[in-house]
């Protein structure tokens, strides 16, 4: 009885010494063994695009030890690491909020980086450039560009006797006819979306449309309470409220198998909706029989008009390894690395018997080789419309520049085309709201 | 006559309570079965209810390994919750050892501050905790989610303290005249007697840590020191709402994340029901 | 003379073994006190030093509409979840102990939840609760009802929580089961030889000799509901999903607390939050001791 307690003693240390080392053994920003390492942060790799491109700087800098963070960017977690004297030496995140970190500089400007290595910047699409573009300095490469498009089910859009050319979102009015008759909304309960409006996300695509930019040219304006973006919100929320409202219609989406192959499309969960146009290539690989038509979206006169989504990265303010960082992110954005990982991209779906849709970059060369080189017509109809339409879209890109209060903007307008969809407030309210709280966090920011 | 017309109802009674915990039960099992059967069917799946896994995706959990460092998780977890439970038990049953032993001018002040901080709610002092810590350069590791406990545990102490009144102080006296020392005597004597306390601490504890969420949310930034629910989150975030909208995968970690603590149940149940009662009677 | 050394050693090595717990308390419990109630007449973001700026976060306090939510939804989830946890588990430890043998089956399977972390019951329920494909609602459905949509709808989302916290019972109902196992069984004999029914058992002889678990459970309860985090921030906040898509209905005290502090680095406010709650933990507290005066039974009384 009296030998036990040391045993348990010892054992006790023994964990409390394992412990410490376990707590203190990882150092995040270590350089073993005199190899510089790159930490990342916001970056992940899910497939080819990710992995090939990163192999390509691997073999390019076999000096140099990469660490990926993997998941998405938390700007609250980039703050913190900053604060505490930590930063990661590569960010990546959406090109909107890069204007929020540039005003506070906690990101650096790169035109030297860009400079010294001879970057050719006009290969990259203007738009894209601008996003990351603030007070004339450049604080980013742009990353892949996403335009926006409509994809519709041709099963229900006929079954509902609505021929797919005839949806489009030129005619509101007509668009919430068919809304209304595409959905299915018995007693209560939802069981077909008509047509997904997207908001909040989609709140600035809306307002364009309507002959509005949410963000002026000198990206300090924002025109949240005009009157065209309140009638977008109205417009948009109704929609809505008119296929079961947004508990329902939220609930009712939180079940559909996006990525999967018995999404939305499949099962007839949905009719139609605008999308960013990597959703094509999910849904030509997970389900390549479905049938849908791919239309760009359009504003209220018929023209094709799209955002451009997608990231970019940037080099945090006392980043510890600033050059190898810098040629981190011009060796991940070069055409031949791009080329270099679509053709993987491209392999590697193949090998799953799966069709490659191309890749869609904000550098424009890299996409003209891509689509001349690499990608190669496909026999999948999805993709073969698809395609076409994106490619189309391309230069009908609008954006904004770098706003110093982008990542608030973001939150201030989706919360407040929340509370509008929770009938908490009308659009009125919400948008003056919103106007307000807008203009307080600009201001602050710009101090 | 009486006894027998007593028992009657009572005989019956006992079936109809028994029926009525047989429906409790099910109902309390059924998300773990369905937990269970939904991690293992393939990703469109999930949102069904039936109970049956199909489509059959075994693959869920081989998959799952690859798509979030889970086993490095799960051995961080596994390293602080030994660690906090471990020096909790050891600092607690030193410190009640304290309060139980002796006799000394203010010991009933300090035993009152006990029973106090114990009232204390936590998140009152989250904030300048973690300051200290991270003066101390310690805010982005793991040393934070244990190294608080080496100081004892009010809650601990109080239960451990109890422990050790049953104990009759004569038996320490006897060793004391034998010429042992005081820690000599914690540690030969008054530990091993107060084992199964012990045991209940350390499995309390054990569980207190393995399952807490908000001190990882707090000091944790890099992936690779995360422990398994901080992971789990991340993993939520990731693929769950508004993500890749991978469910099996939150679905089959989440499985991976609390199997554990159901095995340490089982080994320990009746040290753990033995605890619950303590914490109560003693009072 | 004798008698006072061994006084002096008995002290000295009392507070030998009561030496971690006092610089642990110090460390972290007086300490951190202080520095809380300083750091709330700041403004500090850990980047700049401490800048003294009176009593502007209290004043900021009262006007934060989020406050006023946070509030608002902690009481609200606090009031509901308490008093159905308390009966049910009551309901359920008195089933327990009429059981009998066969008890200890019972009791595993009603405690392994308590077992589950609470990140994977968030996981798990988000799914469970889903308004259009959840197995909740599929059982309501069954019965001829509509249930509403518990992961979406503000109104619904509490309730949602509280559901989820049903699941977890079982902890309380062992304490009751513990409790019910010490009331001598002679009373309830003699209860029934006056004609007693099973409700004026229960009122008058139960009620009464588990008063003292009740308190304590009721106590414990309180104090952890209002510290409501984990499952809530588990399933309705994160990186990613938008922070504000349920208008804060599930915006409960702490994580408010957690996201002025460690999301928006917002130190000196943050501490001024925190002292609030600590205010309404004690008047909530001190109130329910007032209460159990009148109402608790204690053996030694008698």
């Amino acid at each position: 009885m009296i030998a036990r307690p040391r045993i348990l003693a010892m054992l006790i240390a023994l964990v409390l010494a394992l412990a410490g080392c376990g707590g203190v053994g990882n150092d995040p920003s270590g350089d073993a063994g005199g190899k510089a390492s790159l930490t990342t942060m916001g970056f992940g790799l899910p497939d080819e695009h990710a992995t090939a491109r990163v192999d390509v700087y691997r073999k390019a800098h076999p000096d140099v030890d990469i660490r990926i963070n993997e998941g998405n960017f938390d700007e609250q977690q980039f703050l913190s690491a900053l604060a505490s004297g930590s930063p990661p030496d590569l960010i990546y995140l959406d090109r909107n909020k890069l204007g929020s970190f540039a005003a506070r500089a906690a990101v650096q400007p790169i035109d030297d980086c860009v400079k010294r290595r001879n970057v050719d910047m006009s290969q990259f699409r203007q738009g894209t450039v601008e996003q990351v573009t603030f007070d004339g300095k450049l604080y980013g490469l742009p990353e892949f560009a996403q335009v926006r498009l409509l994809i519709m089910s041709n099963t229900v859009l006929r079954e509902a006797g609505l021929a797919p050319d005839q949806l489009s979102t030129s005619d509101w009015s007509a668009l919430a006819d068919a809304a209304k008759r595409l959905a299915k909304v018995t007693g209560g309960r939802v069981e077909r979306i008509g047509f997904d409006p997207k908001v909040p996300e989609f709140l600035p695509l809306w307002a364009k449309a309507n002959g509005v930019d949410l963000v002026g040219d000198d990206g300090k304006t924002v025109r949240l309470n005009d009157p065209k973006t309140v009638e977008a919100v109205r417009f948009t929320t109704d929609l809505v409220a008119e296929q079961g409202g947004w508990s329902q219609f939220k609930a009712f989406k939180d079940g559909f198998d996006m990525l999967g192959a018995r999404n939305q499309y499949v099962t007839g969960q949905l009719a139609a909706m605008p999308i960013e146009s990597w959703y094509i290539n999910t849904l030509a690989a997970n389900s390549p029989d479905v049938d849908v038509t791919v239309l760009p979206f359009t504003d209220r006169s018929g023209t094709p008009v799209t955002t451009a989504g997608g990231q970019a990265w940037a080099i945090p303010k006392g980043a510890p390894h600033p050059e190898q960082a810098c040629d981190f992110m011009v060796t991940m954005t070069a055409t031949d690395t791009w080329v270099t990982a679509a053709k993987a991209r491209r392999d590697a779906l193949a090998k799953q018997n799966k069709p490659y849709s191309g890749t869609y970059t904000a550098n424009r060369a890299a996409d003209e080789k891509i689509f001349a080189e690499v990608y190669d017509g496909q026999s999948n109809k999805i993709i073969d419309a698809g395609v076409r339409v994106a490619l189309s879209l391309q230069d009908k890109v609008f954006a904004w520049p770098a706003n110093p209060a982008g990542a608030e903007l973001l939150k201030v307008w989706e919360s407040a085309v929340n509370r509008v969809l929770l009938g908490q407030q009308s659009p009125e309210q919400a948008m003056q709201q919103a106007q307000q709280e807008a203009d307080t966090a600009i201001q602050r920011a710009g101090r | 006559m009486t006894t027998l017309a007593l028992r009657r109802p009572r005989r019956a009674g006992r079936l109809v309570s028994i029926m009525a915990l047989a429906v409790v039960a099910i109902l309390f099992v059924y998300p773990f079965v369905w937990l269970l059967t939904a991690s293992l069917k393939s990703r469109a799946y999930v949102f069904g209810n039936s109970l049956l896994p199909l489509p059959f995706a075994p693959e869920n959990y081989v998959l799952v390994w690859d798509k979030a460092p889970m086993l490095l998780w799960m051995v961080n977890s596994a390293v602080i919750s030994v660690a906090a439970a471990a020096s909790v038990t050891m600092s607690s049953a030193f410190v009640a050892f304290g309060f139980a032993h002796f006799q000394f001018p203010g010991r009933n002040i300090w035993f009152g501050l006990v029973l106090g901080t114990m009232m204390l709610p936590g998140a009152v002092t989250m904030v300048p905790v973690y300051l200290e810590w991270n003066a101390l350069g310690l805010a982005n590791t793991q040393v934070p989610l244990w190294a608080q406990n080496l100081f004892g545990s009010a809650f601990f102490v109080f239960l451990l303290r109890q422990f050790f009144l049953t104990i009759p102080r004569e038996i320490f006296e006897a060793a004391r005249v034998d010429g042992a020392g005081y820690p000599r005597i914690f540690f030969s004597m008054a530990l091993p007697l107060a084992r199964a306390g012990l045991i209940v601490v350390f499995i309390f504890e054990l569980k207190n840590a393995w399952t807490d969420l908000l001190k990882p949310l707090i000091y944790l930034r890099d992936p690779n020191l995360y422990t398994m629910p901080r992971g789990l989150k991340s993993i939520i975030d990731r693929f769950g709402l508004g993500g890749e909208q991978e469910w099996e995968v939150v679905l089959t970690a989440s499985v991976i994340a609390t199997v554990p603590m159901i095995i340490a149940f089982f080994l320990a149940q009746r040290y753990f029901m033995h605890g619950l009662v303590t914490q109560r009677t003693s009072r | 003379m004798a008698r006072t050394t061994l006084r002096r050693t008995e002290t000295r090595w009392g507070y030998f073994f009561l030496s971690p717990w006092i610089v642990g308390m110090v460390l972290f419990t007086a300490g951190p006190m202080v520095a809380s109630l300083l750091l709330s007449f700041t403004e500090y973001d850990l980047i700049n030093e401490p800048k003294a700026v009176g009593t502007a976060n209290y004043a900021e306090l009262l006007e934060d509409p989020k406050v006023g939510t946070a509030v608002w939804n902690t009481l609200f989830y606090t009031a509901l979840h308490v008093p159905l946890q308390i009966a049910l588990a009551l309901a359920l430890a008195m089933l327990l102990h009429r059981v009998g043998r066969g008890v200890s089956f019972f009791r595993t399977v009603l405690y392994l939840p308590v077992m589950t972390p609470p990140v994977a019951m968030a996981a798990m329920f988000l799914l469970l609760l889903n308004g259009s494909t959840g197995v909740i609602n599929e059982a309501l459905r069954f019965f001829g009802i509509d249930g509403p949509n518990w992961t979406t709808d503000p109104a619904w989302i509490k309730p949602g929580i509280v559901i989820m916290g049903l699941w977890t019972a079982g902890s309380t109902a062992i304490i009751y089961l513990a409790a019910l196992s010490g009331v001598p069984e002679d009373l309830y004999e003699a209860a029934r030889l006056d004609g007693a029914g099973a409700w004026q058992q229960f009122r008058h002889i139960t009620l009464p000799m588990i008063s003292g678990a009740i308190y304590f459970t009721v106590i414990v309860n309180t104090i952890s509901s209002l510290q409501m985090f984990t499952e809530a921030f588990s399933m309705f906040f994160g990186s990613n999903i938008a922070e504000s898509s349920e208008g804060d209905a599930a915006l409960f005290y702490v994580i408010y607390l957690f996201q002025q502090a460690f999301r928006s680095l917002r130190m000196g406010y943050a501490s001024a939050l925190a002292w609030l709650l600590f205010l309404i933990i004690v008047v909530i507290t001190v109130i329910q001791v007032r209460v159990s005066r009148r109402l608790v039974y204690y053996e030694g009384e008698r």
